[in-house]
């Protein structure tokens, strides 16, 4: 089943167990964000707050949307038990098959129109999630809609906002983002003030598509389309020419200024610390907000194991695979686990040592450096099953002849927590491989150890004779 | 809005704990803490901090990774500043403050 809005999905949440609705009255200042954190790092169920604290009947809270791989499948139509490599199959069928969006007239998210000085941020309640943050974040889960004024192309991402006052928001889009870029080199450039959309609430598939590592040009609407197996019906925004999803449950429409400054940060961000990028961000100034009668916000309860790792983890994983292929690095499959925070990922290869290892190097770090750990294995290793991982990497990894580093400045990810507030301000930072494979040279007859498992050192003889009698020997599974 | 019949409290933060400049009229950024829905809405000011039971509204300083220094303080507004300040973005935001702070006052 696939979903043409958030409350659809919501209630397939409830059927399958997988949403708490919270009846009970919390506070949007710290508890609403305390709890959501706990239930991220239990592997906890999504959760509908139904009473927030001074928005009582007004606007609700849906926290966590995705935060775990059984809500990923249900989002992806699949059985909550599907294995993450049926989940990422699943997405790359859908990936590869993208399907354009449609304008529609009539909209869900026209139920309520306020513009200008009705148009008051504070009339939502933002979530103030973790106490020390710079403010009350918006913007964890939503698609955030932007064009490049020469070429036409429109750009969705997912992108942190934190209120300012009534009328403003910050946000801190990374310069080498797709959003920072465009606003620096067709918008700020020229003085001009870049309009801006911010969709909360939309289906689930339209803000993996927003969250989805794409190449830059690519068209994230119509990935969300292919996704959905269906176009995504957009509807004009009310003060710029932007389309935003239709059935999203909340759009603000502003610009963002090209000569006007706020402070933005610090924020518990998705490496799951609070890191100190603080103060260099742009400023969005709102124009208008639209919305559902009785809308929910949706969050994203940034930390560790938070949705958008988990998000990242799959579009990451098959954008890395990707480049990688074009690249003609011998890449079998890629893993970006969400407990990596999207600085950490495995890959297996049909051969490795240092050339592929400098290869893939030089190819990840090329334009942005987000990850700064890389696991390379060999096609033996299951690159889903992390245990099998670390036993490649202690027991096949050189400690001295399998280690490669790249150095770089100006492309780091600023959100790296080991970095010093004097690399994040250069954005200087390195990424190291691990090569946890075989050397190619050596012989496979009498120089490469023989794996130790059931698979490998005993004959086909005797695997088949001790699984027939498994059972037998007593064993329950 | 946060509630005006609360007495006024804010915080504010800082790059380095030096930052702190205390008897001197200084560029700020305040984040009111009274309850309500308008509570961490954040107003460019200058003020003078005071360290230590000093005059003025209560102040909470929070450092780059947002953790609160022990000291007590308190703040004086002495103008407000533009809420839309001029200056680059992606560029250092507290530069742009201290500019603004300089500005001839309309």
């Amino acid at each position: 089943m696939i979903f043409d809005d958030n409350r659809a999905f919501v209630e397939a949440l409830r059927r399958s167990g997988d949403l708490v609705e919270v009846e009970k009255e919390v506070s949007w200042d710290l508890e609403l964000g305390a709890i959501s954190r706990l239930a991220c790092e239990k592997d906890g169920p999504a959760v509908w707050f139904k009473r927030v604290t001074d928005y009582v009947d007004e606007v609700s809270v849906f926290v966590n949307p995705v935060a775990t791989w059984r809500r990923i499948a249900i989002a992806l139509g699949l059985s909550p038990t599907a294995t993450v490599r049926e989940i990422y199959e699943a997405y790359e069928k859908g990936e590869g098959n993208p399907i354009d969006p449609v304008e529609v007239r009539e909209a869900p998210c026209k139920q309520v129109i306020r513009k200008g000085a009705d148009a008051n941020l504070f009339d939502l309640p933002t979530p103030m999630l973790h106490e020390g943050d710079g403010g009350r974040y918006l913007g964890t889960w939503d698609l955030v809609i932007s064009k490049d004024v020469d070429s036409g192309w429109v750009n969705w991402g997912m992108y942190r906002f934190m209120v300012y006052d009534a009328h403003h928001l910050t946000g801190f889009p990374r310069p080498t983002s797709h959003l920072g870029k465009v606003f620096q080199d067709h918008y700020a450039a020229k003085g001009k003030a870049m309009p801006l959309a911010i969709a909360i609430g939309t289906d689930p598939l339209s803000h993996f598509a927003a969250a989805a590592t794409y190449a830059l040009g690519g068209d994230e609407a119509s990935l969300a389309g292919g996704l959905r197996g269906r176009p995504v019906e957009m509807v004009r925004c009310e003060t710029s020419d932007l389309l935003v999803p239709a059935h999203s449950e909340i759009v603000i429409e502003g610009e963002v200024l090209p000569d006007r400054v706020g402070l933005e940060g610090p924020y518990g961000e998705y490496p799951g610390y609070r890191t100190g990028e603080m103060g260099n961000g742009i400023l969005f100034r709102a124009t208008a907000i639209t919305h559902r009668e009785k809308p929910v916000l949706t969050v994203d309860a940034t930390g560790y194991k938070d949705d958008s790792s988990t998000v990242t983890a799959l579009s990451g994983a098959l954008a890395i695979k990707r480049r990688l292929e074009r690249h003609g690095v011998p890449v079998r499959d890629v893993y970006v686990p969400p407990e990596g925070a999207v600085h950490l990922a495995v890959m297996s290869v049909d051969y490795g040592g240092q050339e592929v290892a400098r290869k893939v190097l030089r190819v990840l770090t090329s334009r942005r450096a987000l990850l700064s750990k890389l696991f390379l294995v060999d096609t033996d290793t299951d690159v889903f099953d992390m245990g099998k991982v670390l036993h490649a990497f202690s027991t096949k990894c050189h400690p001295a002849n399998g280690i490669h580093v790249i150095h770089y400045e100006g492309r780091a990810n600023t959100l790296t927590p080991c970095y010093s507030q004097a690399e994040r301000a250069s954005q200087k930072g390195a990424t190291v491989l691990y090569d946890c494979t075989w050397p190619g040279e050596w012989s496979r007859e009498w120089e490469t150890p023989v794996k130790a498992t059931l698979d490998s050192i005993f004959s086909a003889e005797v695997r088949e004779k001790v699984l027939k009698n498994w059972s037998e020997y007593g064993f329950k599974q | 809005m946060a509630s005006s019949s609360e007495p006024p409290a804010w915080d504010t933060f800082v790059r380095r704990p030096a930052d702190v400049t205390c008897g001197v009229e200084t560029p700020l950024v305040l984040r009111d803490l009274r309850p309500g829905r308008a509570k961490y809405g954040l107003r460019h000011v200058v003020g003078v901090v005071h360290e230590g039971g000093g005059p003025g509204d209560p102040l909470a300083v929070r450092t780059v990774v947002g953790v609160a220094l022990p000291g007590a303080y308190t703040v004086e507004i002495v103008r407000h500043l533009p809420q839309e300040i001029a200056g680059t973005p992606y560029q250092d935001f507290y530069a742009a403050l201290r500019q603004a702070a300089k500005a001839p006052r309309a």
